[in-house]
């Protein structure tokens, strides 16, 4: 299988003790890495008011972790823990490489055609209408 | 050429100053057909009559003000050069505002860039309103309804 990426995020309970997130963080990031994924970004973003409810509470601790992996079973292993674990309320993963790959393809695009035609010759949707219409005003 | 001129009125929405631009051009249609500018004229005032009631109801919440306001600028103006039939209304076209910034992808993380596409009520506003082109309109709605599965965004009014 092909490489992966994933952003896993989750929420805590806003009570929960700091070393707790701590923890539960190197448990998945160790479970990880048995696995042959990798963590490639963690960030806290701390205590934030959610947009509803969950299980009673407004405010919720986020994390986000970005995996690399290549093996699938390897997500459900550690949604797994996030569902067994109490601290945690809320968690999603979302696949994110294709979208990613997307994104590459049309910068490179956009990079092929600005190489191509320095000053856009013909209007060429809205980027280039827009183009087009500033040379005029320059003329 | 006429998409040019189109763009360049976008970019200075200054309204009055555009009006008699495209007046003269469209005139020659109405005259040759007389009958047509008629329904169009009926259908330019329901979105326009409906408008306000819709607005009031959303109340004055910044992100959907914005969307409708951009529309409804040009259609007024549309309206009063309304007899000269469809291309006069439809003259001032909404721009979709990922196109004009190049994003190539919506990110869900950051739910303040998203706010401006629901409405109160936590809908995601329709293109249609505000212009934002199909493809990433699309992307925009995957990307809220994923802000709306970890709490970044309501899934109904804000409480």
């Amino acid at each position: 299988m092909e490489e992966r990426l994933y952003d896993l995020i989750f929420i805590c309970r806003p009570a929960t003790p700091e070393e707790e997130i701590d923890k539960l963080i190197t448990t998945l990031e160790t479970t990880a890495g048995e696995r042959g994924g990798k963590i490639e970004k963690k960030e806290k973003w701390g205590a934030r008011r959610m947009a509803y409810r969950v299980h009673r509470h407004r405010e919720g601790y986020y994390v986000l972790m970005v995996l690399r992996s290549t093996q699938g079973d390897l997500v459900h292993e550690l949604e797994r823990r996030l569902k067994v674990n109490d601290a945690v309320i809320k968690y999603m993963t979302v696949r994110l490489d294709e979208d990613m790959k997307r994104q590459k393809r049309l910068a490179q695009r956009r990079e092929k055609r600005a190489s191509r035609r320095p000053r856009a010759a013909r209007p060429h949707g809205h980027a280039g209408g827009e183009q087009a219409a500033a040379a005029q005003q320059k003329e | 050429m006429a998409d040019e001129t189109k763009d360049t009125q976008q970019q200075t929405p200054a309204s009055p100053a555009s009006a008699p631009v495209a007046a003269p051009a469209t005139s020659g249609a109405p005259a040759a057909t007389e009958g047509q500018p008629r329904p169009a004229e009926h259908r330019e005032h329901r979105p326009g009559g409906h408008g306000p009631g819709g607005h009031g109801g959303g109340g004055p919440r910044e992100g959907r003000g914005d969307g409708r306001g951009d529309g409804r600028g040009p259609r007024e103006g549309g309206r009063e050069g309304g007899k000269r039939g469809r291309r006069g209304f439809f003259r001032k076209k909404k721009v979709c505002r990922f196109c004009v910034d190049r994003v190539d992808f919506i990110d869900y993380k950051k739910p303040e860039q998203l706010t401006t596409f629901i409405q109160e009520r936590g809908k995601i506003v329709p293109r249609r309103i505000t212009g934002t082109c199909a493809r990433h309109q699309r992307w925009l709605a995957e990307a809220i309804k994923r802000a709306r599965n970890i709490a970044l965004m309501p899934f109904g009014g804000a409480r």
